[in-house]
This record gives structure tokens, sequence and C-alpha cells, in this order.
């Protein structure tokens, strides 16, 4: 167990610079996950900590030791790889162990090591298999066995359940987390799925574009999104955003009118975030919107509406039944909505 | 095959499969009937599919006329070493090819294809001279360094290269996090999943060494020193006529490691396939 720092961290192929001064603060035993979508540099981000990429400045730190320099044996890390990497020729017992033989680790203690790492996994009957004769979530476990079993000062996970299907990705999900509460050994976990992130972390890294957007809890990300890309980024479906400007306390687009959550100079150009649940049916609510699509969900009707002729969606804890063409009057919860500037795409606190 | 066939269409596919088959099997079926008539029966007319009668002493002649045991030791021993030293620097050189960066790493190996592209009968004669620079005419020296340094290696080393640059890199980056080093990659981890190209690299490998004529002739004088191939053209009476019968009985022997070789590397191949195909 350790912590880990990132400062300053770059890297760039020949002129192309793909991470721009990376900051991250990695406390001990805390479970950080870099999400971000394809190309945003996540995972060179940590194939740089494992030691798989080199660094071309700035400083990678694990347990107040710079590891620039040091080869991947030298970091006491563990990491599981998207498409597992087992080695095919080996038993399950041999890959897990493969590492603290290399280590010249007695039998004894591989045993006892493998034997309670396949324990914990549910994997003591597959020892003998082969990764081949497992199925995707078996060989998923017998990734993690390998890394547990080194008891390594931090996991680094990269993408390890995008080649899992919907319904054993959930049940992974819950097993890595469970297995972090139990180890408390500090992870780092790539993923470009937020859900993965919202669900698993303690800390969430979002990254774009080899930068960093914003750095928080998921909850912190999911209300207080600093701009526009966190907050299209976080949560599921994603949040509406509405072009307007702003007029008195009022956001306004076409012939409607929002309550706007900060008041700022009339007439600035913004845009209107808020999360579909944030919507809610009120004859009181101002808000006049045209039914495009209804969803049914049972637990919850998703409806897609246009506001002003912008496309919006909402889900309401009602049953809804009103028909495409049919205009439903809503409200917003203001303490839920934002204003991100329509330039930059920041998010305007009160002016 | 499919049995949506009509069990006619069946009878017909097996009928002509069986006479496609006879251009295969009438050679091999020939030399091994032959080497066991008397030399009058071989060319009795009508031919004799199955011998009336049988001769086995011919095998007994061709150890008494060459020093046939020395020569296939020869051939044996030759062709081991070439098969195991040509594996060797194949797999070392395709790796590093595959996975090492080097400075004009690319350009190097085109420039071992070019070797590829030399008949040998060109170097033939500038080996010659190198080799009896080297006092190494009449040895078996040539029959060695020749193909594991030479064209045979170079193919040997395109299938690896190949094999290896397919290989998940993933699985090298995991072994790096588990500790290893470069060497103990290639040797525990990317060796052994190379099964298939190793198989197929040795079955070619051996079968080169084994039927290699040219070179034989060219640096070998002494029939103690033979290798088989050469071997074989001198089973002929005191007039020069060819003994066929022995000839043949010769060229059966000579036939079996051939295929014990193929039986075993090709069970490596298919057990390879089967390792990797799997993904990891």
């Amino acid at each position: 167990m350790a912590p880990v720092t990132f400062s300053n961290v770059q890297k760039s192929y020949g002129v192309h610079p793909v991470i721009h001064g990376v900051d991250i603060d990695i406390a001990d035993g805390e479970f950080v996950v870099l999400v971000g979508p394809s190309g945003c540099g996540k995972s060179t981000l940590l194939r740089m900590l494992a030691g798989l990429e080199t660094i071309s400045d700035g400083d990678i730190v694990i347990d107040d030791t710079v590891v620039n320099d040091l080869e991947p044996k030298q970091r006491d890390i563990a990491m599981v790889f998207q498409n597992y990497a087992l080695y095919p020729h080996m038993t399950v017992a041999d890959n897990m162990g493969f590492s603290l033989h290399h280590r010249g680790a007695s039998k004894t203690e591989i045993k006892e090591r493998v034997d309670w790492a396949a324990g914990i996994l549910g994997l003591d009957t597959y020892l003998e298999r082969r990764p081949g004769q497992l199925s995707g979530g078996q060989r998923q476990r017998v990734a993690m066995g390998r890394a547990i079993v080194r008891d390594p000062k931090v996991f680094l996970f990269d993408e390890p359940l995008s080649n899992l299907d919907a319904k054993l990705r959930v049940v992974m999900r819950g097993e890595i987390k469970a297995l972090h509460q139990k180890l408390k050994t500090t992870t780092i976990y790539v993923t470009h799925d937020q859900v993965e992130a919202m669900t698993m972390a303690d800390k969430i890294v979002v990254l774009n574009g080899g930068r960093i957007e914003q750095i928080g809890s998921p909850l912190d990300l999911y209300d207080n999104p600093v701009n526009q890309f966190v907050a299209a980024f976080i949560g599921s479906p994603s949040m509406n955003f509405i072009e307007g400007h702003v007029e008195g306390a009022n956001f306004v687009t076409g012939d409607a009118q929002l309550p706007a959550p900060t008041a700022l100079p009339n007439g600035k150009p913004v845009v209107y975030g808020v999360r579909p649940e944030h919507f809610r049916l009120d004859p009181a609510g101002g808000i006049k919107a045209e039914v495009v699509v209804v969803e049914p969900m049972g637990s919850e009707t998703q409806v897609t509406m246009q506001i002003a002729g912008q496309n919006v969606f909402g889900i309401f804890r009602e049953r809804v039944s009103a028909r495409p063409g049919e205009v439903l009057t809503l409200g917003v919860d203001q303490a839920h909505t934002h204003l991100f500037d329509a330039g930059s795409g920041l998010r305007l606190s009160a002016a | 095959m499919k049995s949506d066939l009509s069990p006619r269409m069946k009878v017909a596919v097996y009928g002509l499969m069986l006479v496609l088959l006879i251009p295969f099997v009438f050679p091999t079926w020939w030399m091994v009937t032959s080497s066991v008539k008397p030399i009058s029966d071989i060319f009795a007319f009508p031919p004799e599919i199955i011998p009336s009668r049988f001769d086995f002493s011919t095998y007994r002649q061709a150890f008494e006329l060459q020093p046939f045991a020395q020569q296939y030791w020869n051939s044996a021993y030759i062709a081991a070493i070439v098969t195991c030293g040509t594996l060797l620097f194949s797999a070392m050189a395709g790796y590093a090819f595959a996975r090492i960066d080097f400075p004009f790493a690319n350009a190097l190996f085109m420039v071992l294809l070019v070797g590829l592209l030399i008949p040998s009968e060109v170097t033939i004669v500038p080996l010659f001279q190198i080799f009896l620079g080297w006092d190494m005419i009449n040895t078996h020296w040539p029959l060695i360094l020749v193909p594991v340094f030479g064209a045979p290696s170079v193919f040997a080393t395109f299938v690896m290269r190949q094999f290896f640059i397919a290989l998940p890199k993933e699985l090298e980056e995991a072994a790096r996090v588990d500790g290893l080093g470069r060497f103990k990659i290639f040797w525990t981890i990317a060796l052994p999943l190379a099964k298939p190209a190793l198989g197929a690299v040795a079955i070619f490998t051996f079968l080169h060494s084994w039927n290699l004529y040219l070179e034989p002739i060219v640096f070998l004088s002494s029939p103690e020193k033979f290798t088989l191939p050469q071997a074989l053209t001198q089973f002929t009476d005191a007039y020069g006529g060819a003994m066929w019968n022995i000839q043949l009985a010769a060229a059966t022997m000579t036939a079996i490691p051939v295929l014990i070789v193929f039986v075993i590397a090709q069970r490596q191949f298919v057990e390879g396939l089967a390792h990797t195909g799997l993904k990891g």
C-alpha cells in the first residue's frame, strides 16, 4: 500500500505531445478511476506509472520514491490488462504463481499465496486448468489473482471489463470493488465507461486530450461539473444542454424561459445545463415542452421533448401518457441547473 | 465431409479422391515394393503391383556395398545439428527483428531477405574457395555452416519474425510487470508459445538438410563422409549400371527418418496451434 503522486507528468511521441503536464495526488489505499474518451491519454498515464512507457517530463512518485527510471519490476506494482494477458501455456496456478516463482519464493510460499488468492476469487477448482479452458469472467479473475498474490503497493487496471458482456461487467465491477475493500491496496483503474467510474471510484480523474478536466468524488463531479465536457461525460443519460442567453433571473431560449441558477449580465450567450431527472411535471412550472417520443420503462418514463426547437431528454418517476405532439408543462429544480459559457464551456458562477 | 450429399454422390466423390491419390501414393509404393523384388522383376511387363517373389537381401547388400551405416549417421547428425542451430538462431533473430527497437532494423531485415533471392548454384564456387581456405573441404563443416547461416536460416528467421509480431504484446508486458528481463521473456514466454512456428521451421530445415545434394557432391569426396542422397547414386555395378533394387532399398531406408520427424514435429505444430489459437 502506498500513495502515488503525478507531478507535471508529460509525454510526447516525437514532437507530438499526448500528455500535457498532469498533476494527481492519490492517497494510500484510495481507489482512483481515470476516465475519458478514447485517445485522452488515460491508458498512457497508467502505462507510464507501470513503467511500460517512458516519461518525457515531470515525476511519478510511488511511496516517496521517484520511479521515472525504474523498471516495472522495481516499482512493486501489479497490472491487470484489458485482454487479461494470461500466459496460455501455463495453468491457472502457474499463471498466478509466476511472478513469485520468478522472485525465488519457495514452493510452499507460492502454493500458500496462490491458494489464498484463489480462495478470495473463487478459483479453487480451476487451478489446474489452462486459461483457454476458462470463461471470460474466470479469466478476468485469474488476471486479478495474478495481481493480488504479489501483494503489491499499487494495483493498476487497464479497462479490465471491456471484453466482458454487459451482465458480467456488472458482476465483476462489484467483485473488484469488494476486493479493494478487503485488501485496501491503492488502486488506479482506467476506463472509458463513466458508469464504472461512478460506481467504483473514491476519486475520479476526468481526462480529455491529454489534460485533466476535473478531479473529484463521483457525486461531486455529477453535481458540480467545472465545465460542459465533464457535465456531458459524467452521468447517463447525459445532461441536457440548451443554447440561449440570460435575461434577468431567467435563461431565455426562443419563446421559452427557464429559471437560471445564477444572476448574470443580460444578453450573455450561455448554455443551460439540466440533467434529465431534474425536470418534473408541474402545471405551474411554466416550461412548455413538445413531446417527441415517450419510452415507458416501468419504474420510470423517459421522454424526448423539444423546448423552443431544441431536443431535451427527461426522466420522470410518474407514468406519462402523453402522445407525440402534445405539450407538457414542466418545472425544474433550480438548485440542480447549471450555466456554461457558450464560448469556453466553463461553468459560470454568480457574477 | 458434410453428409448432405446423396449416397451415390458420396461414392462418386470418394472414388474420385481415390483416383487422385494414385499419383501421390504410387511412387512410394513402387519404391518400397521394388526394393524387395529381384532386379529382373522390376521391369517385368506387365508390371507387378504386388511382388510375386521377395528378396530381402537387398537391404543387407545396401550395407555391404557402401559404408551405408556411416553415411546414415552422417546425414542424421548433420541434419540434427542444422535443425537445432537454425531453430536457435532463427528464433532469436526473428524475435529481435519483431520486438527489439534498434537502428535500421527494417533495412537490415530487407538486406537479410535478399539472401533468399540468390540461388545456391551461384554461391557454391565462392563458398568452395572459402572453405578450401579454411581447410574444410571433405569435412562436414560446410554442410552445417552453409544452411545454419545461409538461405534456409533466413527463411526460418522470416517465419519466426512474422510469428512473434503476431504474438500479443500484452503477454510480454505482463511478464515485464511480473519482473522478467528481455531474455527470460523470450525464453519462458515467447519461445514456448512459438511451438507451431518452431515445428514448421524444424520440418522444413530437417528436410532441406536431409535432401541436400549439390553441396555434398561439391564438398565431399570420400564415401565414408558421404550423406545419403549422394550415397544413393553410388549403388552401381561394375559397368556403371544402376542396381535398382538395392538402390530402392537404400532409398526406402532414407525416407523413414523424414517420416518420423514429420510425425513428431507435426504434433508439436498442431498442439502449438491449439494453445495460441485460444486468445489469452
